[in-house]
């Protein structure tokens, strides 16, 4: 069976890191960004199943990637992660396409659910695209 | 003891107190000040224009009117002395001496002359020797001879004589009127004695007024008539001897102080003098009586003055405590405003102060999360561990994941005091939205033995509010209410609800039978952070949050504690709140 392909983008590159182990061993392929930037140059280079995308991050922010991200790659899942705690900024990614939104700090547990159940619709968007 | 603190009443201040006081008593003794010198310098300055105008006007009119009356008696006493100087000058031009020398004829014309009113008390005609050749009256003077008398020899030399009063040989004051007539080298005299009574009543029954007198006196200050209180006929007057003149004067006479029959200090006096004889007419009057219609005047106009003060220094009382109180008021105002104002900006601070340090400890947490799950798959992993280093390995990690979320509830009530979010409005009905809380919260209470007394006051309109944000609210003060009760066995929350038609609105009061608030404490309740519950229980933000959010929605909040009884929290919420609460602080 194929393994998700997931883009993680954040700044904490500890953070990252331990995601990155973590969703390794639960069978995912995980690719690191750690800015907005090189996550959109990213994306035009490899297709993704589901990335998880935090808010906040200097430069280019979760907002303006996730819009980039969405122009280049109008199917992929977004699942928006976020330290802000601003309901509104989760929302606002929800209303451009995200699938939903994780406030940190967040369970593996639950970001793994997350992460399945945005597969599963990316999957499915698949299946009828 | 009872405190009740008002969310924007500070610590009482004595000193401050005082000093407001002692400021209000400044202000205050000023515009009474202010007041009095506007209104009073104005009242005394026309009060004394019109008190020298009208004294200056009346003491002019009295006066004149004083000139006026001397000059009429002169001109009356003059015409009269005329009038019968003429008669006698008639009668001597008109007759011979021969024919005045007959007995008959001579009383023919005394009876003419007094016909209608009896002037002449008698009529004599005497040679140039002073022998009397003819006599018609009342006393034998046939044998008189007035040779060496000073009306004759005064009448022999000017033809008219009028005398002063005399006692004569009769002994008894009169005066005569004499004429001559010349026929060649002989003279003959007509003399007649002109009626002491009527001539004095020309003069002494002048009235003036209860303190008025009339006289003459002759240029030797001798009196020729009676006047009505100062002496008698041929007494010497009570005014100084003056030299003729022929202007009349008037000017206010002061009497002797050792003068001990003195009966009037003080008089206006008016004197003229007559041409012939030269007498003096005086017309004498009390000041006091004299000026007594423009005392009375001046009297009145003061009593006047006196009432206007006493009202104007009323007025200014009643204006000046009324200034005073509208100055407290907006002071009282101002300082709650600033309250007010220091308050919302010392959350305002902290809410974004808050913001920042949610977010830069949710990191590290997320972070320290992460760590603590790569570690337990490590350790899942890992063949050499034996279970009983595992499964502390794994204890510790939980007991790390259990700190880690503890920490991020606090951030995550950080975010929430420090978050705008958009209102959302809806009608809530307080009653029943009241017991849906207080069910909520029933479990809760009735695990501490505490139940809820409800007082709800029926038919209180629905209006426009944020349910999510009032539940937030009484979740806060009841929780609050429920802790206070810690250490008793049981306790009762009371919730009652008012409706306010003054203010259009509601009152909700939240009571418990709790521990009560002490006075250094109640000062700060409101403060973010600031928590009397144990390490962990609390994060002080409960009452800073409800605050915020009774605010926002356009209400005040206040709390009333009494130590060892409770405490009551009163919340008044409008029926209309302001529309400017779209991003509030939850």
């Amino acid at each position: 069976m194929k393994r998700p392909i997931i883009l993680l983008v954040d700044d904490e590159v500890a953070f990252a890191n331990n995601l990155l182990k973590l969703l390794s061993k639960r069978g995912y392929d995980v690719v690191v960004e750690y800015n907005g930037a090189d996550a959109v140059k990213r994306v035009g280079e490899k297709e993704f199943d589901v990335i998880i995308l935090d808010m906040k991050m200097p430069g280019m922010d979760g907002i303006a990637t996730l819009k980039e991200i969405k122009k280049k790659a109008p199917l992929v899942e977004v699942v928006i992660l976020t330290g802000h705690g601003s309901i509104e900024s989760g929302i606002e990614g929800m209303q451009l396409g995200a699938f939903d939104f994780l406030m940190k700090p967040v369970r593996i547990d639950d970001l793994q659910e997350k992460v399945s159940e945005a597969y599963r619709r990316k999957l499915v968007q698949g299946e009828r695209g | 003891m009872e405190l009740k603190q008002e969310i924007d009443v500070s610590v009482k201040q004595p000193h401050l107190e005082k000093k407001g006081k002692e400021r209000y008593s400044k202000l205050y003794r000023k515009f009474i000040f202010l007041t009095l010198t506007c209104s009073l310098v104005p009242l005394f300055l026309v009060g004394w224009g019109i008190y020298a105008y009208y004294s200056g006007f009346s003491t002019i009119r009295i006066m004149d009117y004083f000139k006026n009356q001397v000059d009429h008696h002169r001109e009356v006493i003059e015409v009269f002395l005329r009038e019968r100087t003429s008669d006698l000058q008639l009668v001597i031009l008109t007759h011979s001496p021969d024919s005045l020398q007959n007995h008959g004829n001579l009383r023919r014309i005394f009876s003419v002359m007094n016909q209608g009113n009896s002037f002449f008390t008698d009529l004599g005609l005497i040679d140039d020797e002073g022998k009397h050749l003819n006599y018609i009256g009342p006393y034998d003077l046939m044998d008189v001879n007035y040779s060496k008398t000073v009306w004759f020899r005064e009448v022999m030399t000017k033809g008219i004589y009028i005398s002063d009063m005399f006692a004569g040989f009769r002994n008894a004051p009169h005066f005569v009127i004499a004429v001559t007539r010349i026929d060649g080298d002989r003279k003959w005299i007509l003399r007649a004695s002109i009626d002491t009574e009527y001539f004095r009543s020309l003069v002494e029954h002048v009235k003036m007024g209860a303190t008025g007198e009339v006289y003459l006196s002759n240029q030797e200050g001798i009196l020729q008539t009676t006047p009505r209180f100062s002496g008698k006929i041929m007494e010497k007057a009570p005014l100084p001897v003056e030299f003729f003149s022929e202007e009349s004067s008037i000017g206010i006479y002061e009497s002797d102080n050792s003068d001990p029959g003195r009966r009037f200090p003080r008089q206006l006096v008016a004197y003229t003098w007559l041409e012939n004889p030269r007498w003096k007419l005086v017309v004498k009057q009390d000041y006091a009586e004299a000026f007594r219609d423009a005392n009375q005047a001046n009297r009145a106009a003061l009593i006047f003055l006196l009432f206007s003060l006493l009202i104007i220094l009323v007025i200014s009382l009643i204006i000046t405590r009324h200034m005073i109180d509208i100055i407290k008021k907006q002071d009282k105002d101002t300082d709650s405003l600033n309250k007010q104002l220091v308050q919302a900006g010392k959350l305002a601070s902290l809410g974004e102060l808050s913001a920042g340090v949610a977010h830069e400890i949710n990191n590290p947490l997320a972070i320290i999360l992460t760590e603590s799950q790569v570690m337990r798959d490590t350790i899942d992993e890992a063949t050499g561990l034996n279970d009983e280093v595992k499964n502390e390995l794994i204890d510790s990690l939980s007991q790390t994941e259990s700190q880690v979320h503890r920490c991020s509830l606090i951030t995550q009530s950080l975010l929430k005091f420090s978050r705008r979010n958009k209102s959302q409005r809806e009608m809530v009905n307080l009653n029943v939205f009241l017991e849906e809380v207080i069910r909520l919260m029933d479990g809760k209470a009735r695990g501490m033995g505490i139940h809820f007394a409800l007082d709800l006051e029926k038919d209180i309109p629905s209006f426009s509010s944020d349910p999510s944000l009032l539940q937030q609210v009484f979740i806060n003060l009841i929780n609050n209410a429920a802790d206070a009760h810690e250490g008793k066995p049981y306790g009762t929350i009371s919730i009652g609800t008012r409706a306010d038609s003054r203010r259009n609105g509601v009152e909700i009061t939240v009571g418990d039978t709790g521990s009560g608030i002490s006075p250094e404490i109640m000062e700060k309740i409101f403060d973010p952070f600031f928590t009397t519950k144990a390490v962990g229980k609390g994060t002080g933000l409960g009452l800073s949050i409800t605050y915020s959010t009774i605010k926002a929605v356009g209400g005040d909040i206040s709390v009333r504690s009494t130590i060892g009884k409770g405490t009551q929290f009163n919340i008044f919420l409008p029926f209309n709140p302001p529309d400017n609460d779209n991003e509030n602080r939850e």
